[in-house]
């Protein structure tokens, strides 16, 4: 089981992008949870995480929450356009590839 | 990409490092947190001054004795929300501050912020007499509610500001701690550590407040009203300044930072200020004093979210041919509805789109000055209710102006305009966006 972690400003565009990327871990037989939160509410989750992703409109927060994770926690911006489509397997296939390198 | 150099780079640097401003981040959180109390706030105004106004439709129904006794509910509602404005902004901020800059104990900055909000009030209150609602009274132990409410709000975010700075600097100084060894529970040793800290901090406070009512005169909340509310008033929803405001926060969103990070802090007390005076005059059944305010900037000026591209999608249904245009358009629609844009904005994309850049920033600018020249002029009403951001186009209009069915035919009137106005940038979007297709077909046709 792994745990993708979602954050933008109030944490509701993000969740339709977690809707698509639930579909999308299904089609792949991952099992996954994901889920979306304001990016105030990082904080609380953050203990809970394989990896956190932010979202495009969020990117000036990158480098604060890296920190706050001590950088044991792979942490990177949605790409611009893939958010914009709500390209779920997309932003899936970056989550998966944040663990794997960080492992 | 090219237009990225020059300006726009240093702009998007200079956004980066707005956005994570760690001030003005607690700011915009805290308005975020407290703002389920104004939406309350708004919906008991429109209980008490539509549903069950004594001289509305109810009183058919139900005598107007007893339709003025039910709008207690209301005003109880009104007092632990509205009036409360001031305190429970200084304990948001506080929070959100120390939460933001990773200070240990929160709960003890809030209750630090809460005490010193306070301590800055004046020692006597002015309150009208029920006998004669005219005449204003000096009274000794009480605050009141035009202190804490609105009128206050000011000193709140200056006492949540400059508090917790104050409270967190002192606490990080060892000398301050006591330290009692291991075996005492964490809450205990927790009280003890910020003690000392918080003792300082409210003394620092109530001396000032103790020279400014002893030996000038005056109290912090009316200070800070002349020194900074007003000012910052007359200025930030000013027309001009107003329309400065969001077009440079759209100006923001299309380097990709999220607009709230300017207007949030710059905008969100003052609108919310002018929101709770219109609310106090309807519910008061006097002249509504201000036509740009917290409900004006969401139904108008951001319709469909940031930049209004509700007009853009509408736009791209009737007149684009261009497939990517019109998947994103229909992925954006729903989201739309509900004035959330990120996927039209990213996904068009608008962010570093020159051509899609330049109606975006001047839509809010458009759609603020046809609303409130038809408001100025008496078309429709102005906004004096409090509504959700989210909630859809037409119907946050007619709740906002408690009813008003000409505020959702301006509104319709602005997506028109608007339309037209993104029309031709669409037009030159399409075909880039073409002319990059055949570019990359011809290619790898190459290859």
């Amino acid at each position: 089981m792994i745990h993708i972690l979602l954050a933008c400003a109030s944490g509701m565009s993000t969740s339709m992008v977690v809707k698509n990327m639930e579909k999308a871990a299904r089609d792949k037989g991952i099992e996954a949870k994901i889920w979306a939160v304001p990016e105030v509410e990082v904080e609380n989750e953050k203990d809970h995480v394989d990896v956190i992703l932010l979202g495009p409109q969020v990117s000036f927060l990158e480098d604060e929450v890296k920190t706050m994770v001590n950088n044991k926690i792979p942490v990177a911006v949605i790409d611009m356009m893939d958010y914009g489509k709500m390209n779920g397997e997309a932003v899936l296939n970056q989550a998966l590839e944040l663990i794997g390198g960080g492992k | 990409m090219n237009f990225e150099s020059g300006f726009l780079k240093r702009f998007t640097i200079f956004s980066q490092k707005l956005g994570a401003q760690v001030h003005l981040r607690s700011l915009r959180d805290a308005f975020a947190t407290i703002m389920p109390l104004f939406i309350l706030a708004g919906l008991a105004v429109l209980f008490n001054n539509v549903v069950i106004l004594p001289t509305g439709f109810m009183s058919k129904i139900v005598p107007a004795s007893v339709l003025t006794q039910w709008q207690t509910w209301g005003n109880l509602i009104t007092n632990g929300t509205m009036n409360l404005s001031s305190i429970v902004i200084a304990g948001a901020i506080a929070y959100h501050l120390a939460v933001n800059k990773r200070f240990k104990n929160p709960i003890a900055a809030v209750i630090n912020a809460l005490s010193c909000s306070v301590v800055m009030l004046p020692l006597v209150a002015q309150v009208a007499a029920i006998a004669q609602p005219d005449r204003l009274v000096k009274v000794s132990g009480a605050i009141s509610y035009a202190q804490i409410g609105t009128q206050g709000m000011f000193s709140g975010i200056v006492v949540g500001l400059l508090g917790t700075e104050i409270f967190m600097k002192l606490s990080k100084s060892k000398r301050l701690q006591f330290n009692l060894g291991n075996g005492v529970p964490p809450a205990v040793a927790n009280s003890f550590r910020v003690m000392l800290p918080i003792i300082f901090s409210i003394c620092l406070f109530s001396f000032v407040s103790f020279i400014l009512q002893v030996y000038v005169h005056m109290d912090f909340v009316a200070l800070v009203g002349i020194l900074i509310q007003q000012p910052l008033k007359a200025v930030n929803t000013s027309l001009p300044g107003y329309l400065l405001i969001v077009a440079c926060s759209n100006l923001l969103f299309s380097v990709g930072i999220h607009q709230a990070v300017l207007s949030g802090p710059l905008l969100d007390p003052v609108l919310l200020a002018n929101m709770n005076e219109n609310m106090k005059a309807f519910a008061a059944g006097q002249h509504i004093p201000n036509i740009i305010n917290y409900s004006f900037h969401n139904i108008y000026s951001i319709m469909g979210g940031s930049g209004a591209t509700f007009a853009l999608l509408i736009a791209i249904f009737i007149f684009s041919k261009n497939r990517a245009s019109r998947d994103v358009a229909k992925l954006s629609i729903a989201p739309g509805i509900f004035n959330i844009n990120e996927p039209v904005i990213f996904g068009l994309p608008i962010v570093f789109n020159i051509p899609m850049m330049i109606p975006f920033i001047l839509s809010p600018a458009i759609s603020s000055v046809i609303a409130y020249l038809a408001t100025y002029f008496g078309w429709m009403r102005p906004c004096v209710v409090m509504i959700a951001w989210t909630t859809p186009p037409f119907i946050n209009s007619f709740l906002a102006t408690a009813g008003d069915w000409r505020a959702p035919v301006v509104q319709l009137f602005i997506i028109v305009v608007l339309t037209l106005i993104y029309l031709p940038f669409l037009k030159v979007h399409d075909h880039l966006l073409e002319l990059s297709a055949k570019k990359a077909a011809e290619e790898s046709e190459k290859k």
